[in-house]
């Protein structure tokens, strides 16, 4: 469903920086694949650029076999916003606003109604084992609760691919193995796309699939499963 | 997919319910920017409101005698003797100058009033018909002179000249007599109430009038020393006066003109003195505000980068993410411009009291303070909302 074509990626102000050179990828309807490598080898470059955050410096990003072409950043925020659902390492759920309306926050930008927000946000959090912490604001919530609550925000919108930034990395290990599985159930039950940086070669591991990333390019892509 | 349809941005009350939460979470920083906007509201909205109230004021006073109207007073000249003019030259006024359309004399002085045991010192007017009709003077019991009481020891009274002759059990009316000098006059009437006229001679309320042609008796002569001049309309008052002052004056007497747009000139710059000080007090304390609103967002965008990149990430557009901080800015101007009207009529109302004026309200004026907060809120809330829309996405998540 997704694919690179020859895209690169330099930093710098004259380019120095070669983040991602000349990486071409396809992963399939339903994958759930892990990017592993080194520091520093491209992967959360390559993730922003699949999530449209970043745009490359060359190549082509393709849903479905349809090239996206985000013209304007407001385009890609609404692509973003239709297509694709993000976990971070570090949660980023806003500390003012309570576990639900965390959740509910992409739809506010579908234009879903306050009153319609809140029950599909609480059903969110129900499958995501959180419905009980709902009123609660962030920094009521241990690692893995927010890492869920995150993760409801990402499911929320009925993405086509969800997007995971190491994001078991600033959990300890129950946690991170509570988190893995929960994205491997909701990989499995709803046959969503799953594209995980990861540094744990466990995790990795337990994915249909792991790409590595050396030095800003592909050197091994297992076989679409 | 679910219900509501993608790429719809958010409804303004959610938008708006945001704003609020975000604006209290500031604070005090929230409130100082408040108060800078509500000083230069107040100052705005007062200038306005007092404006109104002047202008108001100064029709009031010419309501009942019109703006068409001088009084020409004589006063003594450094040679001394009774400053008056001649009641057959101004009978004649009327008749010979094409520009007045009526000119009605009056002899005032005043003096010590008896009447038993009370005394008050009153204004002396001594009046004719004429000067009756011109101030619509109305009795509020008795009659008002006639021209027949010409010559006869006949009073009337204003309202206050009245009360302050009366004992309790002893009311002064229609038949009492009061002493003038070495006179007895019979009050005929008393005047009803009646704001005072802007060129009136005197302040009538406080006065005993008396028939101008008996005025000999209690005053220093019967001849007029106030002229009312009705112009007519279209007329120059400028030149009528000066032209009316040279034929009146004479080596014994100088002639003092005053005439109704004269004083409602003068009102005028009292008017501008107040509104140029509140005007720079409104526009110094509307930019401080507005610089106050300014700091207040830009702090507020760089504390909050990494909720910009997120909501950029689940899909805020550029667009979507400046609205939410002109709203912010918008709100909090708009809170100082209400306040800021509503102190602003406590000011006017302090001025006008302090003036002796009436107060009124301009219910036009009341909605332009919170309008020109907002627009200065959006004015300088601008620059932060578009530099929040600029932010990258991931250089804004990556901030700690
Ligand atoms: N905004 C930027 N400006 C300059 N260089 C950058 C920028 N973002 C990334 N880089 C560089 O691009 C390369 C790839 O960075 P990237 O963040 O993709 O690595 P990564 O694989 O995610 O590393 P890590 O595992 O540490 O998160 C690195 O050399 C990094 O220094
Ligand atoms: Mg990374």
């Amino acid at each position: 469903m997704l694919t690179l074509t020859h895209i690169s990626k330099s930093y710098g102000a004259r380019g120095e920086v070669a983040a991602l050179t000349d990486v071409s990828l396809g992963i399939g309807q339903g994958e759930f694949c892990a990017i592993v490598g080194a520091s520093g080898c491209g992967k959360s470059t390559l993730l922003n650029i699949i999530g449209l955050l970043d745009r490359p410096d060359a190549g082509q990003v393709a849903f479905d076999r349809r090239v996206i072409d985000a013209g304007s950043r407001a385009e890609a925020a609404r692509l973003r916003n239709e297509l694709i659902g993000f976990v971070f390492q570090s949660f980023h759920l806003l500390p003012r606003l309570t576990a639900w309306q965390n959740a509910a926050l992409p739809l506010q930008y579908r234009g879903v109604s306050r009153s319609d927000r809140r029950p599909r946000a609480l059903e969110m959090l129900d499958q995501v084992g959180l419905k009980d912490r709902a009123e609660h604001l962030p920094s009521e919530l241990s690692g893995g609760q927010s890492q869920r609550v995150a993760l409801a925000r990402a499911l929320i919108g009925a993405p086509r691919l969800l997007l995971a930034d190491e994001p078991t990395g600033s959990l300890d290990s129950a946690s991170a193995n509570d988190i893995m599985a929960l994205l491997r159930r909701i990989n499995r039950e709803a046959g969503l796309t799953i594209v995980m940086v990861t540094h744990d070669r466990d995790l990795a591991a337990r994915c249909d699939r792991r790409i590595e990333l050396h030095d800003g390019q592909v050197v091994s892509a297992e076989a679409a499963a | 997919m679910t219900g509501a349809s993608p790429h719809s941005p958010p409804s303004l009350s959610d938008a708006f319910i945001e704003a609020l939460a975000n604006l209290r979470s500031q604070g005090r920083r929230s409130l100082l920017a408040l108060i800078g906007i509500l000083i230069g509201t107040a100052s705005i909205v007062a200038l306005l409101n007092i404006g109104h109230i002047g202008q108001a004021e100064a029709m009031k006073a010419f309501n009942e005698l019109g703006v068409d109207m001088i009084r020409i007073q004589a006063t003594r000249t450094s040679s001394g003797g009774h400053a008056h003019f001649d009641r057959s030259v101004i009978d004649a006024l009327s008749g010979r100058e094409a520009m007045v359309a009526e000119a009605v004399p009056l002899a005032l002085g005043s003096g010590r009033v008896f009447s038993g045991p009370q005394q008050a010192n009153l204004s002396i007017v001594g009046a004719t018909t004429e000067l009756a009709a011109l101030n619509r003077w109305r009795p509020v019991s008795g009659r008002l002179l006639r021209a027949i009481d010409d010559g006869s020891t006949v009073a009337v009274l204003g309202s206050q000249a009245a009360a302050s002759l009366s004992a309790p059990g002893a009311e002064i009316g229609p038949g009492s007599a009061i002493r003038l000098g070495d006179y007895v006059f019979t009050v005929v009437g008393v005047l009803a109430e009646r704001d005072r006229q802007m060129l009136d001679a005197t302040n009538y309320a406080n006065a005993v009038l008396i028939p101008l042609a008996g005025a000999r008796r209690v005053l220093a002569g019967d001849q007029p020393n106030v002229v009312m001049v009705r112009l007519r309309p279209g007329t120059d008052q400028e030149a009528a006066g000066r032209r009316l002052s040279a034929m009146l004056a004479d080596p014994r007497t100088t002639v003092q003109v005053t005439s109704a747009l004269e004083v409602v000139a003068a009102m005028g710059r009292q008017r501008a003195i107040f509104a140029s000080l509140l005007a720079a007090i409104g526009g110094v304390s509307l930019l401080v505000g507005g610089i106050g609103v300014m700091n207040v967002m830009l702090m507020s965008v760089m504390e909050r980068r990494r909720e910009i990149g997120l909501r950029a990430a689940v899909g805020a557009t550029p667009a979507e993410l400046r609205l939410m901080f002109l709203i912010e800015a918008g709100l909090l101007s708009a809170a100082g411009g209400v306040l800021g009207a509503v102190a602003g009529i406590g000011v006017s109302l302090l001025v006008a009291m302090v003036s002796g004026w009436e107060f009124v309200l301009a219910m036009h004026v009341l909605p332009l303070g919170p309008a020109v907060a907002g627009a200065v809120g959006l004015i300088f809330g601008l620059y932060p909302a578009v530099a929040a829309s600029r932010l990258d996405p991931i250089e804004a998540l990556r901030a700690v």
